[in-house]
């Protein structure tokens, strides 16, 4: 069944529908949680929201447009606003419930896993608006449309942003984790 | 390097990037959308006419669910009515093998979440999770945003100000104020929370004693834990573990919890110190 297909019928009150929607782009959702909050148990609070939100406003969703960057885009929302809510309030009293210990310690990370790491470290120097775009671009792999839908601006405007923040990040990468070049200049 | 040099290569850096694994986020979230029906009928259909089969639907599943995760966690012989304690925003429902004598209770049908939690003995403490908790501010500005007079026990007398004051916006400002143990710095003796009426309810489940008391002559509840404790406020749920014991009371709009390790009598004293902020 296609994404349309799954759309329409949730926008009917199927909810199996529903769940198969929310399987196809739990994992971008999760993600880009985890990559704004930078914590799991954070992430996965606001991709429930997330996707419980979706739900309700569903009907206000325009079928013509991409589903996913309409979902990134709740979910952004929500992950801006989730440390100065309530929800984040008691979530934090609520860790020691589901807390696991992580069990890869930095050490057994691969090189390229702790290079990524590093960029990570980078980008969350930037300014908010600035990591958003690049979380989208680089990391969750959207085009410039759809980083444009996610953050609700112009491609335009995500292009230009786009160009001030790998300026900025290039800095920050020279002057704080050189590590990162290794012979070849970013 | 050009723009697109540079791209490429933040592209094959962050494609290495390591996540968490996923949770099963759509198993919980279907068990969550019965709470939200409120677009059922008005999909591609147009009629204008709600589907009340749907809806229906949505609510006989509800009220199954609701019914078969009572059944699993309490007797059949209580399965048809639970019986709770309201104090302010705050539901107490019983163990069902503990005695509350002498404590009147409210018969009404409920629903609510079974309990998610791992064993007590596999909780870690919650205490290196204050720094992570939002709304941290300073005791002196904590009165300008409160609607309400922010008191402080005056009892026991050494124990000071609070060492860490939270206010969250919880539809209603809700204060923290949290004092931690002078010798053990990560270690909390005693939390207040000063819970505005709003749309929250608060539900403890079984906690292990169960005793009424006053303070300052209104109806409180003293319970001791561990046991979980539930607070949602419509479509947001969450679970945390209550470790210490509490002493709950209303006043008003406001509903006051003190969670403590001190003895009742001990904890019913601080709770009638209370006093406005000098």
């Amino acid at each position: 069944m296609d994404e349309s297909t799954l759309i329409r019928r949730s926008v009917n009150g199927d909810t199996a529908a529903w769940e198969s929607l929310v399987r196809l782009h739990q994992q971008a959702v999760f993600r880009f949680a985890y990559l704004i909050l930078g914590d799991p148990d954070d992430a996965e609070d606001v991709a429930q929201e997330s996707f419980l939100r979706a739900w309700k406003y569903l009907e206000r969703f325009d079928a013509a447009r991409p589903f996913r960057p309409w979902l990134l885009s709740i979910t952004s929302n929500l992950a801006s606003n989730w440390r100065r809510s309530a929800g984040r309030y008691i979530s934090a009293l609520t860790r020691a419930f589901r807390y696991e210990p992580t069990p890869d310690s930095i050490e057994e990370k691969s090189a390229k896993a702790m290079q990524a790491n590093e960029l990570w470290e980078a980008v969350k120097r930037m300014k908010k608006a600035d990591q958003q775009v690049v979380y989208l671009r680089y990391f969750l792999d959207l085009s410039v449309a759809e980083t444009a839908d996610v953050l609700q601006i112009a491609e335009g405007t995500v292009k230009s942003r786009m160009s001030r923040a790998l300026r900025k990040l290039q800095n920050i990468i020279r002057e704080d984790f050189p590590a990162l070049i290794e012979g070849r200049e970013i | 390097m050009n723009m697109t040099d540079i791209e490429n290569r933040l592209h094959s850096i962050a494609s290495e990037m390591e996540y968490p694994p996923t949770p099963d986020i759509a198993e919980v979230v279907v068990t969550r959308l019965p709470k939200f029906p409120s677009h059922f009928g008005r999909g591609e259909r147009g009629e204008g006419h709600p589907r009340l089969f749907s809806r229906k639907l949505a609510w006989s599943l509800t009220i199954m669910l609701v019914l078969a995760s009572s059944l699993m966690l309490i007797p059949p012989a209580r399965a048809a009515i639970i019986e709770f304690i309201q104090i302010g925003i705050v539901r107490i429902f019983p163990q069902p093998t503990e005695s509350t004598a002498g404590i009147p209770v409210t018969e009404e049908p409920e629903i609510f979440t079974p309990p998610t939690a791992a064993p007590v003995a596999e909780l870690p403490s919650l205490i290196p999770l204050l720094d992570k908790i939002a709304g941290e501010t300073k005791l002196a500005n904590t009165q300008e945003t409160a609607p309400y007079p922010i008191l402080l026990p005056t009892y026991p007398a050494d124990l000071g100000l609070p060492d860490h004051v939270y206010v969250q916006d919880v539809e209603g400002m809700m204060t923290v104020l949290v004092w931690v143990d002078p010798q053990q710095p990560e270690g909390v003796t005693m939390s207040l929370h000063f819970i505005p009426t709003g749309h929250w309810a608060i539900n403890k489940m079984g906690p292990t004693v169960l005793q009424e008391t006053e303070v300052n002559g209104q109806r409180a509840i003293w319970a001791e834990g561990p046991y979980p404790l539930f607070m949602r406020n419509g479509n947001v749920e969450f679970v945390r573990l209550i470790e210490g014991h509490v002493l709950i009371w209303g006043d008003g709009n406001l509903t006051y919890r003190l969670e403590t390790d001190l003895s009742l009598e001990e904890a019913v004293k601080t709770a009638e110190s209370l006093a406005p902020i000098r």
